[in-house]
């Protein structure tokens, strides 16, 4: 008997590091899980890896494009039969530079992966979860969503706007039996940072993607950066039904880095 | 086979409300637990309901005493050899009044029942936690220790408090496996709220009905929370899985708190 049994998912960005575990954990307790990414061979590794059989599947794709965010929920719903639960994970920083030097279309890319994406999912699910009267929205957030760091301006404004978005999509759905939270995590040394990391470092002026990690670190209670699964826990509390009256939620799960 | 397997928690205020059924939770995920509250009498009929032979225990006391909340501390790893969890629950507020006919007494009440309480607990707990290199704090704030509420300030004010010592104390302790949050619960109909619910909905020019209403409304799900919600977080939090999550305020409100 898994908390989630019966339950259907999708998830953006969920070939690997947080999303990945998102799966996992989701098939652990009884789910059904549409994995999306954008690289096929990836998403394949991905589901052998799961060996979850027909609870588990992958949608080709870049999240960042509408066609593509709106294309995973309707194929999670064609092929199971109904949604239960949104995971807008994907995101990231794509471009580095500081305000005075960030051009429009670096912007738009940052705006189109982090936001953009986040509220075509929301509101292609939500058109599904409303007549049902039941559902989860979950945004993987970031730390970034209520701090700043120089240098990544455009991960800062998006993260920011996806807790907006968030709170008013909470109040907007919160009698229809559908919670959207999200979750702020802390530094991950996931694929996605170790890939971007050097950049955001240099964009910083810190130096090196050790001293990044170093610096995120220093930060936080913890003095540890957090790890995937326990994302993946909270993600599971607030997809069950012992979450729903918990709906608006930043959650943080980021080792004491937050103020507030 | 729980998550908490092996642990052994201690919850103040456990014998009611929310203290109940965090209590209840982590006996049903293997956690050893003692609660505490002031009336032995009650806790035979919670231990009675429980039924959870000896994975729990009670010790009576009033979290208002410094000894007695010592006590507490101290009895648990007594009776049970260790302290992993601590619970800081108890809490509330009486005699409510706007802040320019508040007396100091109910403030320093709602102080010493909420904050003080918490400290003292907190303190004591790290002496045997601190030297094992793990350990969890929750203590139960309220959405009130994120926002005001007319009429209600003692109880705000030492919300907001709580909320700074969990912060304060999640730096501190961070680095040696030792986590401290505080879950912010919208209002819930426990004991404790029917019987104070009347002078804060007085205070607010309200009735009780009234009252409860204004914080459904305030909230995105247009209800109040449940003892269970809270409980389910807390286990999340005292579970190896909690373990990178520290310094939080985790809203349990139904969209309440603005942040």
């Amino acid at each position: 008997m898994g908390k989630l049994d019966g339950k259907v998912a999708c998830i953006t960005g969920g070939t690997r590091s947080i999303g990945r575990a998102m799966a996992d954990a989701f098939v652990a307790e009884g789910a059904s899980v549409v994995v999306n990414g954008r690289d096929s061979a990836k998403g394949q590794r991905c589901l052998d890896e799961m060996n979850a059989g027909e609870r588990a599947a992958f949608f080709a794709g870049d999240s960042s494009r509408q066609d593509v965010v709106e294309g995973l929920i309707d194929f999670t719903i064609e092929k199971y039969g109904q949604l239960d639960i949104c995971c807008l994970n994907s995101g990231g920083v794509q471009m580095t530079a500081p305000v005075f030097q960030m051009t429009d279309e670096e912007w738009q890319l940052e705006v189109d992966w982090n936001l953009n994406h986040v509220f075509w999912g929301m509101r292609r699910a939500l058109q599904h979860m409303i007549p049902r009267q039941y559902g989860r929205v979950i945004v993987t957030s970031s730390v970034e969503g209520k701090l700043g760091k120089p240098g990544i301006p455009g991960y800062v404004a998006t993260k920011h706007a996806v807790n907006g978005l968030v709170k008013s999509a909470a109040h907007e759905v919160g009698t229809l039996g559908i919670t959207v939270n999200a979750i702020l995590p802390g530094i991950i040394e996931t694929d996605i940072v170790r890939e971007t990391g050097p950049a955001s470092a240099e964009a910083m002026g810190v130096g090196s993607y050790d001293a990044l990690i170093e610096m995120f670190c220093a930060e936080s209670a913890i003095k540890r950066p957090n790890r995937v699964e326990e994302v993946a826990a909270v993600a599971v509390l607030l997809a069950s039904d012992s979450a729903r009256n918990m709906t608006g939620c930043l959650f943080p799960v980021d080792g004491g880095t937050l103020p507030y | 086979m729980g998550v908490l397997d092996g642990r052994v928690a201690c919850v103040t205020g456990g014998t009611r409300g929310i203290g109940l059924a965090i209590a209840s939770a982590f006996l049903a995920e293997g956690a050893r637990v003692v609660i505490n509250g002031r009336d032995p009498a009650k806790a035979e009929r919670t231990l009675a309901e429980l039924a959870a032979g000896d994975a729990v225990h009670f010790i009576a006391g009033d979290v208002k005493s410094r000894s007695d909340c010592e006590a507490v501390i101290d009895g648990t790893v007594e009776h049970f050899g260790r302290l992993d969890i601590l619970v800081a629950n108890a809490g509330g507020a009486a005699d409510f009044a706007p802040i320019v006919d508040l007396p100091d007494e109910p403030l320093e009440d709602a102080l010493r029942w909420n904050l003080w309480h918490s400290f003292w607990c907190m303190r004591r707990a790290f002496h045997h936690m601190i030297p094992q290199q793990s350990g969890r704090v929750i203590n139960i704030s309220s959405v009130e220790g994120k926002v005001g509420k007319p009429g209600l300030s003692s109880y705000v004010i030492a919300k907001h408090a709580v909320n700074g010592l969990t912060k304060s104390a999640a730096k501190e302790v961070g680095p040696l496996g030792i986590t401290v949050n505080a879950l912010c619960p919208g209002v819930i109909e426990t004991d404790i709220v029917k019987e104070g619910g009347a002078g804060a909905a007085a205070a607010m020019g309200l009735t009780y009905d009234e009252l409860l209403a204004q914080f459904a409304s305030d909230s995105a799900i247009k209800r109040i929370n449940e003892v269970e919600d809270v409980a389910h977080v807390a286990v999340l939090l005292a579970s190896d899985a909690g373990a990178g999550i520290t310094g939080s305020l985790i809203s349990i409100d139904g969209g309440t708190a603005p942040y």
